[in-house]
């Protein structure tokens, strides 16, 4: 699209001092464009970065502040939910990465494929996407998860004559159900990026590949997914950093917890501490224990991605 | 445009009967899979509380009436929350295309002092997520620090945190990169400000990737849950998720379905309007970028 | 789009943004001062009702002109928070970021939470006959509730305690006597099964178990066996007695035992009364404002409904549940905005014949009068009489469908300390015993047990 219609000429000319000239403009200028960006993260992100960690080691109490050592951190460790969220949260994150990662894939594969209806089937599979997220959830609490058979998963599961399911009302149910709501809701996006990484894989390797007599599977194996393994490991990454903040899919699906704290996320028992519990110190600490948790992740991530290079 | 892929033209027009059984397949499953929710949603809030109770299911309402949707309209005050909705998120494009193609124009093009560590203070923000921020993000807004001002309810709680995107900044400024320096230094020469530079030389050639960084705020804005619940807590400043949350508690399942239908309907007639200038945006935004 | 075009439609998104955003600008930050050059004193109200509540609405508009009226230097400000007047995570955020109103709305439990803040005022010096001219006739046990350390943050204005509500209409359909409602739990079993029995559609009692609203529930019905949550010293769970695993087996042999419970579970505050007004539930446990609630936000009908007192497991209930509400007043108001704010709250709260007690306007209304409410003056009182007195002058509800409730006045026990953390493990035993088939209620309480436990050991 952004094609360069008139290059212009390059006069190589140039003067040193004028060279220097513009260093010392561009440096004052570059900060001037930069201030507002700048102090935006410093407010928002930077300075909160670091009192998060402050208050972790505070407690607010009749308006008096006090330093109180790693307290908090011993409350919420010692929340008997702590362990329920982390084990909750886990699970979603694992079951949505193989749901949510493998799908979108191997849709946008699909998709990739097809010489007609494309247009069609990728606005389809972007919808969702475009739904206010409570829209969506409810739409699932109430007509497709209704645990009577008048909801609409039961209906066609009782339609096929297959065994129907309480769906929120089971323990056993909860997570699947709300990854699966949730990887309806989001994959277009997904979807898309994945299709835009394809069409950038360059027809002579698929052509290498046949010539050596490489077959449909081992085709997407040796070239498809080699080609697109960045931006895989990339979008893998982003995905698991998203789901661990699972929150909107417990507070409405689930109301919260869940049965029997079968939906209880570590975000929500942030919630739960900030908001309800009147803790926002122990919130901040737990927030603290999330932010190491995932730095610890991605620092093994980071590790196995740069050997497979190597 | 695409050439050669996974399955090669000659083979497919030897599997003719496979690409279209396939074909088809697809078309119906993802349709009943995508649309059917959608459909039973529209319709579900057509229905009475009784019809939608009942066992099996009616796949078309039997007596379809339009009150839900008008008491949804009316109980929930869905205009004031799409109003607000679609407020925050053009102004969240606004402060997001200025003050992040400036950062990005800045540490592309101007490279000044100390611009890589800036850099990289910003991208180190991209492993943090938000959940982890809330309480303090949440501690600051209320009370801004030098300023000691409240931004709750304000608008400004949740633009300027916006401005704060360091995956809009990146994805920026490496389409910046691929601009040639020669561009540059040709307008620098011609005596051009910085700030003309980016006017009439970069922003004219960025408009895909401008695209999709709006797209992005306009979604963030739209999908945003619990950061707006808590910095909105006045009724009149609710976004139209948050407001629907708080209003399903007390109301009855068909008028939140209904209000869900009608907050739904606005982006995605938005969508289906502009689908090919969004998707062809988004493909090829987030493949440059 | 050529060039030029495009940048002329960035220039005038960015000066329409930039106006959206100075008009939103200047429309923030006049309420600051209280009192201005005319000497008028400013305060705001929180928990008007909402746009839908079209009556109580209406009354509370009419009170803030009257009451202006009357005085003619104060200017009352009222804000509507929501359907509940003190949704948890927003009152929160309201106290953390000081941005409540002047004279703000809270639960008796709140008060904890409120000091913790640092945002309530000791109004001690200024509550007096001379403020509030029925303050003498107030509850001392409700006084008490406001107060800590021996100085008063509150002013009650509100006062319940539980009982069972029943749907008389649902009653009748199941052939079951409306003046004689259950008086226990065996009783209500009973009662519940012929209600779904007769239309299946219909839960004959329902319960709560998200939210936290499920532990709120657990311990009225604790209460109502004798039990109680916590130890005296309140360093121990003490529910998981027999009485506490009378209450799960209670609701398990209805759930699953006789399927009268309805098969959606998983219900909150809002969901149950939602149900309750669509006529699908038959009994349920509540505060007797909970059929106005049924009625004015969730477009019930209010003659159906009735209240019993809460049944015990042999006979009537050993204690139930009490609670309240109440106005806290904000650290940094003037000690005129204190006064006006106590003299609204005295008229709109406090006054026989006046406000949310002025029953002669609320008797044409869509709105039930003579509910045994709000209980908010000690017996024998002038004040007490007063209302008495008007109360059943004016009312328009069958007096007989409270009379078994306000006839027999149970025991009141209040709530633990660190209720929502407790009510949030207790949650989960009420999801277990009301979703799985096979849930063990000594398992259920036994892990209860251990998380209060934990809880509180680490929460002092």
């Amino acid at each position: 699209m952004a094609v360069i219609t008139a290059p212009a000429p390059v006069k190589a000319e140039a003067g040193v001092s004028s060279k220097t000239n513009r260093k010392l403009r561009d440096n004052l200028t570059g900060h001037a464009f930069l201030i507002g960006a700048v102090v935006c993260f410093g407010v928002f992100m930077w300075f909160p970065m670091i009192r998060g960690i402050v208050m972790s080691f505070q407690r607010t109490r009749r308006g008096v502040t006090s330093w109180v050592g790693w307290d908090n951190y011993l409350r919420i460790v010692e929340d008997p939910s702590f362990w329920v969220a982390w084990k909750n949260t886990f699970y979603f994150t694992g079951l949505a990465l193989v749901v949510g990662f493998a799908v979108p894939f191997f849709v946008a594969i699909l998709l990739n494929e097809f010489r007609h209806a494309k247009g069609y089937l990728r606005v389809l599979v972007y919808l969702p996407v475009m739904l206010p997220p409570a829209s969506a959830l409810y739409l699932f609490k109430y007509y497709a998860y209704d645990p009577s058979e008048a909801g609409l998963f039961n209906a066609v599961l009782k339609f096929l004559h297959l065994p129907t399911s309480e769906w929120m009302q089971s323990p056993t149910m909860t997570m699947p159900a709300m990854v699966l709501a949730s990887t309806w809701m989001n994959m277009g996006g997904a979807v898309l990026i994945y299709l835009a990484a394809l069409q950038g894989i360059p027809g002579d390797l698929y052509e290498a590949a046949e010539l050596d007599g490489a077959g449909l599977w081992k085709r997407i194996w040796h070239v498809t997914i080699p080609q697109t393994r960045l931006i895989l490991a990339l979008l893998a990454m982003m995905q698991i950093v998203a789901t661990m903040q699972l929150f909107i899919e417990p507070l409405i699906l689930a109301n919260g917890a869940g049965t029997q704290d079968s939906a209880t996320s570590v975000a929500y028992l942030i919630y739960q501490h900030g908001f309800f519990q009147n803790d926002l110190n122990g919130a901040a600490a737990l927030g603290v224990i999330m932010l190491l948790v995932l730095a610890a992740f991605s620092a093994v991530y980071l590790r196995l991605s740069t050997r497979d290079d190597s | 445009m695409s050439t050669r892929t996974l399955v090669s033209s000659t083979q497919l027009k030897k599997g003719r009967a496979v690409y279209w059984t396939l074909l088809a397949l697809v078309v119906s499953v993802f349709t009943l899979v995508f649309i059917g929710p959608l459909y039973w949603m529209v319709t579900g809030a057509l229905k009475t509380a009784q019809e939608v109770a009942q066992t099996p299911p009616t796949l078309f309402p039997q007596d379809p009436r339009l009150s839900n949707y008008v008491d949804a309209w009316m109980q929930l005050d869905l205009a004031k929350l799409l109003f607000n909705t679609f407020y925050y998120a053009a102004g969240a494009v606004v402060f997001q295309l200025v003050f992040d193609t400036a950062a990005a124009y800045a540490l592309s093009k101007l490279r000044p002092a100390l611009g890589n560590v800036i850099l990289g203070a910003m991208l180190a923000t991209l492993m943090i997520p938000a959940m982890v921020l809330i309480v303090p993000q949440y501690q600051t807004v209320i009370n801004l620090p030098v300023l000691n001002i409240s931004l709750l309810d304000s608008p400004f709680a949740i633009w300027l945190p916006m401005v704060a995107n360091a995956f809009n900044i990146f994805l920026l400024k490496r389409f910046f990169d691929s601009i040639p320096e020669e561009l540059m230094q040709a307008a620098f020469i011609d005596g051009a400000s910085p700030l003309r530079t980016l006017w009439s030389i970069i922003l004219p050639m960025s408009r895909p990737i401008l695209g999709v960084v709006a797209i992005f705020a306009v979604t963030a804005v739209w999908k945003d849950f619990l950061w707006p619940l808590l910095v909105m807590p006045h009724p009149d400043t609710r976004t139209v998720s948050v407001g629907i949350y708080s209003f399903a508690a007390g109301t009855p399942q068909n008028i939140v379905i209904a209000a869900s239908v009608i907050a739904a309907l606005p982006t995605v007639i938005i969508f289906l309007i502009f689908q090919r200038n969004i998707m062809s945006g988004l493909t090829t935004g987030s493949l440059k970028g | 789009m050529s060039v030029p075009q495009y940048r002329k439609v960035a220039a005038l998104a960015l000066v329409a943004g930039l106006g959206l955003s100075l008009t939103a600008c200047s429309t923030k930050g006049d309420d600051d001062g209280g009192t201005d050059a005319a000497g008028k004193v400013t305060i705001t109200v929180d928990c008007q009702p909402v746009a839908a509540q079209k009556e109580l609405l209406q009354n509370w508009n009419a009170d803030v002109t009257e009451f202006q009226k009357q005085n003619p230097d104060i200017v009352i400000k009222s804000i509507s928070v929501g359907q509940q007047c003190n949704n948890p995570p927003d009152f929160t955020a309201r106290l953390a970021g000081g941005t409540t109103t002047d004279v703000f709305y809270g639960y008796m439990t709140d008060l904890q939470q409120v000091l913790d803040s640092g945002q309530a005022l000791d109004i001690t010096p200024y509550v007096s006959k001379d403020t509030i001219a029925t303050w003498d006739s107030v509850d001392p046990a409700l006084k008490e509730v406001f107060t800590d350390g021996g100085k008063l943050y509150g002013v009650p204005v509100k006062n319940y305690s539980m009982g069972l509500v029943y749907n008389k209409v649902l009653f009748q359909k199941a052939g079951l006597d409306v003046n004689n409602p259950p008086k226990t739990w065996p009783e209500v079993r009973e009662a519940a099964k012929k209600i779904t029995a007769a239309d299946s559609s219909v839960a004959g009692y329902a319960e709560y178990s998200a939210g936290n609203t499920g532990g709120w529930h657990f311990t009225s019905l604790l209460y109502s066996q004798g039990g109680r949550v916590l130890s005296e010293d309140g360093k121990k769970a003490a529910f998981n007695t027999p009485e506490g695993k009378q209450v799960l087996q209670n609701l398990k042999d209805m759930r699953y035992g006789d399927n009268s419970m309805g098969s959606r579970q998983l219900l909150q505050w809002g969901d149950l009364l939602t149900n309750a007004a669509a006529g699908k539930v038959g009994m349920f446990i509540g505060a007797p404002d909970t059929t106005q609630a049924i009625v004015s936000q969730f477009k019930g009908k209010f003659e159906d409904w009735a209240v019993a007192p809460l049944p015990g497991q042999t006979d009537l209930a050993k204690g139930t549940l009490g609670g309240g509400e109440g106005y806290f007043f904000k650290k940094d108001l003037t000690p005129e905005q204190v006064k006006a704010g106590l003299k609204w709250v005295a008229y709109q709260k406090l006054t026989p014949g006046k406000g949310q007690l002025d029953y002669v306007r609320a008797k044409p209304q869509n709105y039930p009068v003579g509910l045994p409410q709000p209980l908010l003056f000690a017996n024998g009182t002038e004040a007490q009489k007063q209302e008495f007195d008007l109360r059943k002058a004016n009312a328009n509800v069958p007096v007989e469908n409270f009379a078994l409730f306000e006839a027999k006045q149970l025991p009141i026990v209040g709530e633990p300390r660190d209720a929502q953390a407790i009510y949030a493990v207790l949650d989960s035993a009420m999801s277990g015993v009301l979703t799985d088939p096979n849930a063990n209620v000594d398992a259920l309480l036994k892990t209860a047990e251990e998380k209060v436990n934990q809880l509180l050991a680490a929460g002092s």
